[in-house]
């Protein structure tokens, strides 16, 4: 590969501080790192660092998706590719304008945004309303707050919450039928639409879907949030990795089960299946929490970064799944929570840290 | 406390258990500054002839320890500004340099106990010396709460205690003998890597009855032999005085220099790394050339020489001529040379990594080979958390860096960067390529400087406040 590294030393200068294109140089930048490891070395202790850089650990992220991803391929056509490369390609646009704005690289940080927005929309979602979502998610949610690692919000789902606001009538009407059989919807690029079929919201019209397809996935949701048994491996994939940390997950899921047991068990809401455990399980696997519990509220930036605090961050978002789906007029409520545990992760970090530094006030 | 932390980087070129006499030098080039002394009081002129053991020069910070001449030799001064160089050198007899009459004034002021102190001092054992909290050279005239004598050294690749101590058990535990008789009844702590081996079981028969000697079994992952992690592990306060720390090395020089009344100059080294024909431990003396050490040992021909080890040790300079006095291992590095096309997406089976995002998590522990590479860009901080998880001392890196970004000095010292003990393991392995250590390092200086600044601040105050009222009453002396 000497040849490419000769030519992008060959071009260099027109990219570099007095070049003709110096204004297009974080997307050079960005295109140099992507092929090759910088050349830059250790300048004094310590001497040699860890072979994790940003971009293989956010490669893992991108790996933990793929099953999903291609489930959604399966399940709902080819229009999936579409809404990924028009995801990618709006919100590198604003990325890229930011950062040659700042006169920063281009981090790695969108190329997870950017798929992990597309498997949290509808199938049937207009191309263009995919476009406003990434736009609206990466600067408002993102830009505005200083760039990946500043940010408060997670950004898909602050995309993905503008677009349930903003076009509610037209989300409801994206939703689509999955495919079945041995090619599913692998060759088709448009599916027909459904109206509000997903099994939340069937389930409050007293439809139940089945338990089994929920686990494998071949029911009406968002794109990447159908199949359990998919979310699972990527997303246990994500926890060994430690990308992710486990304990907001553990957070998350076991208040959502220990608080839906507890209603049910009361009788305050209904139960969807015969027995209670299959019922708390029906809930888990059915909507957004999984995806949402695995890869939205895992995203170190948004969430808290110390331990006691990622088990309150899982257990605010996890209970307050429980209440939104429930006792309010939406039916799902993932999106939501995360988003008001983005809100408290501050909050909950300046706590715990403030005990632990009471705490280190004594030591030696 | 218990132990928190820490991480094993397994570099290629581990120093085998030989030691190795080196070649006896011509001529020695004696650095004038070593990590934590400073050799500015110079003793000798230039031209004239010394024995081996005579003081050089001294460090008139540190309690004016001194630093010794290895061999006979002429003394050059004005070679270069920062050695003192050694000609015509010559293994010939050793002498202590202590003034007889000098001796008998200590031993009517100090007694027993302080004629040893100051022979430990002047015969240039008291260097192997460490404050367990600081690092700095304790008070030899001082009382310790308690002493950490360590066998270990777990930063590749330094010196191995097991290999100083070879065929001189007897040494060792005569010096611990030595050491114990300078106390009252200040335990001693004898720091481990395995109670149950061999060599442990020997030292304990050696030991057997001996009540102020301890022993603490520490697992072998870096920095627990770090002497502030030791002492904070057992549980010593600061307030309660000072822990002294001395090493493997330390023990032997003070047998030697009470039982022998013999200067210590001799030292064993490691080298060890990537590039160096046959990693192995090396006899040598302060001032010893270093281009005939990486002539006869360092096959690379771009790589990095550290003094020391390749988490804390500092790279030899250009104009490096001579290893120092505190130099414990010569570790080889060699500079990144080529860029890796698509590093990030390799499947990594042989790339060890702190989180398990390669292959190699699936294999055991192996020796890898470094270069000096950052392996990745800058990048603002994700909060990914792994440099407060691999952090000994138990502070939390990336609070303090963001804490410095938006100038929170005050929450920098809240947050305890001062139990930082400089191990270097944040830096390793932030992902986003953060240099966190320096930064932690120049937070540590910045309030150590203002607290400096305040203390004399209100010493001044004081002065003016002492002189006013001077002046008050001679005032009201004359008005009366």
């Amino acid at each position: 590969m000497k040849w490419l590294l000769k030519i992008i030393d060959a071009v260099r200068p027109t990219f570099e501080e007095g070049g003709k294109l110096r204004l297009l140089n974080p997307v050079f930048g960005a295109l140099e790192h992507f092929f090759f490891a910088p050349s830059t070395t250790t300048i004094g202790a310590p001497h040699v660092r860890d072979p994790m850089d940003l971009k293989r650990f956010m490669s893992m992220a991108i790996i933990a998706v793929v099953p999903c991803a291609l489930a959604a391929l399966y399940l709902f056509g080819l229009r999936f590719i579409a809404i990924v490369i028009v995801s990618y390609a709006v919100g590198l646009t604003v990325e890229t304008l930011f950062a040659m704005i700042r006169k920063e690289g281009i981090n790695e940080g969108f190329f997870v945004t950017g798929i992990y927005f597309a498997l949290i929309l509808p199938p049937n979602i207009p191309l263009w309303m995919v476009a406003v979502g990434v736009a609206f998610g990466v600067f408002v949610g993102k830009e505005l707050f200083g760039g990946t690692g500043r940010n408060l919000f997670n950004v898909a789902l602050v995309g993905r919450c503008f677009l349930s606001l903003a076009y509610p009538k037209t989300l409801s009407a994206s939703w689509a039928e999955p495919g079945r059989g041995l090619t599913g919807h692998l060759l088709a690029w448009n599916v027909d639409s459904l109206t509000s079929a997903t099994p939340l919201a069937a389930a409050k019209q007293g439809e139940v879907t089945s338990f089994v397809h929920m686990f494998f996935g071949n029911i009406s949701g968002s794109l990447g949030e159908t199949s359990a048994f998919l979310i699972i491996l990527g997303g246990v994939f994500l926890l060994i990795t430690r990308v992710a940390n486990w304990r907001s997950v553990a957070g998350i899921l076991g208040s959502f089960v220990v608080l839906t047991g507890i209603l049910m068990a009361r009788d305050v809401v209904s139960e969807p299946m015969p027995t209670l455990f299959g019922s708390v399980l029906w809930h888990v696997f059915a909507g957004g929490l999984l995806f949402g519990a695995f890869f939205m509220a895992t995203d170190p930036v948004t969430g808290p970064t110390t331990s006691t605090g990622k088990w309150f961050y899982g257990i605010v978002i996890g209970s307050s799944t429980v209440l939104i789906r429930h006792f309010t007029g939406y039916v799902e409520g993932v999106t939501f929570a995360i988003l008001l545990g983005n809100i408290v992760a501050p909050v909950l970090d300046e706590i715990v840290v403030g005990i632990r530094i009471r705490r280190l006030r004594s030591e030696g | 406390m218990k132990f928190k932390g820490g991480y094993n980087i397994y570099l290629k070129g581990k120093p085998d258990g030989i030691v190795h006499a080196m070649p006896e030098p011509t001529v020695l080039h004696l650095p004038l500054k070593s990590q934590r002394f400073t050799f500015s009081d110079i003793h000798v002129k230039d031209g004239q002839k010394v024995h081996a053991g005579d003081a050089l020069a001294k460090d008139p910070d540190n309690h004016a320890v001194p630093l010794l001449a290895p061999r006979a030799g002429t003394v050059r001064l004005k070679v270069d500004e920062d050695y003192i160089v050694l000609e015509d050198v010559a293994q010939l007899d050793e002498r202590a340099d202590i003034a007889e009459e000098q001796m008998a004034h200590v031993e009517k002021q100090l007694g027993a106990s302080g004629t040893k102190r100051v022979k430990l001092l002047s015969l240039g054992a008291w260097q192997f010396f460490y404050d367990a909290f600081t690092g700095a050279l304790p008070d030899p005239l001082g009382t310790p709460q308690a002493v950490i004598v360590s066998t270990l050294s777990l930063e590749p690749h330094i010196a191995r205690g097991d290999v100083q101590l070879q065929k001189r058990l007897l040494n060792f535990t005569r010096g611990l003998e030595h050491l114990q008789s300078l106390l009252e009844y200040q335990p001693i702590y004898l720091v481990m890597p395995d109670i149950k081996s061999e060599f442990a079981t020997k030292v304990r028969n050696q030991i057997r009855g001996y009540a102020w000697a301890k022993m603490l079994e520490v697992p072998l992952i870096y920095p627990y032999d770090h002497f502030a992690i030791l002492a904070r592990r057992l549980g010593l306060k600061r307030d309660a005085g000072p822990v002294w720390a001395v090493r493997a090395e330390g023990i032997l020089a003070v047998d030697r220099a009470l039982t022998l009344t013999k200067p210590c100059t001799v030292r064993i080294i490691s080298i060890g790394g990537i590039g160096v024909n046959s990693p192995t431990h090396l006899k040598v003396m302060p001032g010893y050339p270093l281009q005939t050490i990486k002539d006869n040992h360092i096959s690379e021909p771009a790589a990095r020489v550290i003094n020391g080890g390749i988490l804390t040790g500092e790279t030899f300079g250009e104009g490096a001529l001579g290893i120092d006095t505190e130099c414990r291992g010569i570790t080889v590095l060699p500079e990144m040379q080529e860029r890796e096309f698509l590093g990030f997406v390799r499947p990594g089976w042989g790339r060890r990594c702190y989180s398990p995002s390669y292959l190699s998590a699936l294999r055991l522990p192996f020796l890898e080979r470094y270069t000096t590479g950052l392996r990745g860009e800058g990048r603002p901080c994700v909060a990914c958390n792994y440099c407060a998880e691999v952090c000994p001392a138990g502070i939390m890196p990336y609070l303090i860096h963001k804490y410095l970004y938006a100038d929170l000095i005050e929450e920098v010292e809240q947050a305890r960067v001062d139990l930082c003990i400089e191990c270097g393991l944040c830096s390793y392995v932030c992902p986003s390529k953060i240099d966190l250590q320096t930064q932690l390092i120049e937070a540590k200086v910045l309030i150590e400087k203002e607290k400096e600044e305040i203390r004399q601040e209100q010493l001044r105050q004081e002065k003016i406040r002492q002189e006013e009222e001077a002046a008050r009453k001679q005032a009201e002396e004359k008005a009366e």
